[in-house]
């Protein structure tokens, strides 16, 4: 056999095998989607945002090249802020219709390899302060605008840890891109306290200024 | 008017004491251990040490963990080594040992739970023929570092030392099955765990395979019970495309949403506590029977939400939330034939209330 033939050979058996091992690992998993989960947690004075990124096989080196811009084949801290940072650009995120500012708290990105394999998922931790909000009925609203091309997105309300917030509904849109959160908000016991003692000194006021009229010599 | 009082009054207290005696009855069989299943962590633990006692020293090495440790979650619905797993791996045992560790999987999953077990790795047997997979030479490391498919790619680990008395963790999976059974003295907790299928049905001899053909069968049945107004509030109106608790998601909780069960009727409850037992089911009945006495009790904040089509052999996918549950179930990218599901306690998760204990 002619080494030439035979190098043809292994190449050929060497791309089988590779595409053997891609369809296989396309038969289990997600191919061609950029799956999008976000994780809203409401507080009273905050919204805390966790959203994974995670890249099907036929889409993580697209993925992969708007991390590493210059294509060094590693993830350097600022690159992965950047990215991060532009990922927060397409969100959007209200309280009540009123816009929120959406910080970047941290930014997790896996191994390359990882991300290649569709098993990897690049974790951005997001967070907003909320204004101060009365005691009753509130809303937040969440959209994932971030490569609506490829995209396919989750979006849920975490239970509340405060006992203040109880979420009354969640509604989105058909592909989860957005969510309203509708929830409801009881005051603070500070301030309900503050509210009790205000009202108390009013009322011991009001009667001592009766009193006092009562008392009061007729003219 | 004292002579008919007084049997009034007799027959209110016997009906008094009635009730909670029922009521502490069903507590202590939701909430306390009992003989039997005190007995089967016994045989649980015989034949853990089985299994130990067949290995080499490298064996055993490979096999032990400490209970607290990245092991406890490393699994995952992907293949290896895409999914970098530890333990004993099925391929490389003997049949002397490969017979323990089957052994260990009858004694600790009930007949119904260790036939799902090896119907999922069937099925990546199947998966592994029909593709091409990527395994070579005893199923390993598939060329070009692809995924490993087929029932010898599947890894057992212990956590901690298997003890009639002191918690440890029996931990089996692979490609789309993670087993994670925690065993502390006579209580057990099945959470996390994530049964799936790919493909979901198969033939093998001539006899239909569906590793979760029930679990399939009897959501839509339920779904399709219900009557118009309830199944509209089971009814989400957005697409969910995978699981959202699935692996990596441990300690979070979602806000329940769907219909609440305590709006179904006794015999559609009934269906839901069905379903659920798919799942409750897989560990062994001693353990499953007071899981599924406090999922019972649990029922009336119980909420069941659906994705999808109604019609049976559509991709749809449906969650079960309650205090002490979690369970989705999720077709992969609008597959009847690739699923995905999670089984969760939130309050218990890798028996985290009876290690506290």
């Amino acid at each position: 056999m002619a080494p030439g033939l035979s190098r043809n050979r292994v190449i050929a058996g060497l791309a089988l095998a590779s595409v053997v091992a891609i369809s296989g690992t396309a038969s289990a998993h997600r191919r061609d989607e950029y799956l999008q989960a976000a994780r809203i947690a409401v507080d009273p004075d905050r919204v805390q945002i966790e959203l994974d990124l995670t890249a099907g096989i036929s889409v993580a080196e697209a993925v992969i090249r708007d991390i590493d811009r210059d294509g060094s084949g590693s993830i350097t801290r600022d690159e992965a802020r950047t990215y991060a940072t532009a990922v927060v650009r397409t969100l959007r995120l209200d309280a009540d219709r009123m816009p929120l500012q959406v910080e970047l708290i941290n930014v997790t990105v896996p191994a390359l390899e990882a991300i290649r394999n569709g098993e990897g998922a690049i974790r951005l931790e997001l967070g907003a302060r909320l204004p101060a909000l009365a005691a009753g009925a509130h809303q937040i609203f969440f959209l994932n605008a971030h490569r609506a091309d490829i995209g396919v997105y989750l979006a849920n309300a975490l239970v509340p840890t405060s006992p203040r917030i109880a979420v009354a509904a969640q509604r989105r849109d058909v592909a989860q891109r957005e969510i309203t959160i509708d929830y409801a908000l009881t005051a603070s016991p500070t301030t309900s306290a503050r509210t009790l003692f205000a009202l108390g000194a009013l009322a011991v006021l009001s009667l001592a200024a009766f009193g006092w009229m009562r008392e009061r010599p007729a003219l | 008017m004292s002579i008919t009082f007084r049997p009034l009054a007799i027959a209110l207290l016997g009906a008094v004491l009635i009730v909670s005696g029922t009521a502490l009855t069903n507590r202590t069989s939701a909430q306390s251990p009992t003989a039997a299943s005190a007995d089967s962590t016994s045989r649980i633990v015989a034949a853990a040490n089985a299994v130990l006692a067949s290995l080499d020293d490298a064996g055993r090495a490979k096999v032990q963990f400490p209970l607290e440790g990245p092991q406890k979650t490393r699994w995952s619905n992907l293949p290896s080594p895409m999914f970098q797993r530890q333990g004993l791996l099925l391929a490389d045992l003997t049949p002397a040992q490969r017979t323990a560790v089957t052994n260990l999987l009858t004694t600790a999953l009930s007949k119904d739970g260790y036939r799902k077990v090896t119907e999922i790795m069937r099925g990546d047997e199947v998966l592994k023929t029909g593709s091409g997979g990527g395994g070579g030479g005893r199923g390993r490391g598939g060329a070009g570092g692809g995924p490993s498919f087929g029932q010898d790619q599947y890894y057992l680990a212990f956590l901690g030392t298997p003890s009639s008395t002191s918690p440890w963790l029996l931990q089996f999976g692979g490609h789309h099955l993670a087993i994670n059974l925690t065993l502390a003295g006579s209580r057990a907790s099945m959470t996390p765990s994530l049964p799936a299928a790919q493909p979901a049905r198969f033939t093998i001899e001539g006899r239909e395979i569906r590793p979760l053909g029930k679990e399939n069968d009897k959501a839509f049945a339920l779904i399709n019970a219900l009557d118009a107004t309830v199944r509209g509030q089971a009814i989400l109106n957005s697409r969910v495309s995978d699981l959202v608790l699935g692996p990596g998601q441990d300690g979070r909780v979602i806000q329940p949403e769907g219909a609440r069960a305590s709006t179904f009727t006794p015999a559609q409850q009934t269906m839901l506590l069905e379903l659920m037992r798919e799942w409750a089911g897989i560990m062994n009945d001693a353990f499953a029977e007071p899981r599924m006495a406090e999922l019972r009790a649990n029922l009336p904040q119980t909420y069941f939400a659906w994705s999808g089509p109604t019609t049976d052999g559509s991709a749809a996918y449906f969650r079960i939330q309650g205090p002490t549950l979690v369970i989705e179930y999720a077709p992969q990218q609008g597959s009847v034939d690739h699923v995905h599901t999670i089984y969760r306690d939130p309050t218990n998760d890798y028996g985290a209330r009876f290690v506290a204990k």
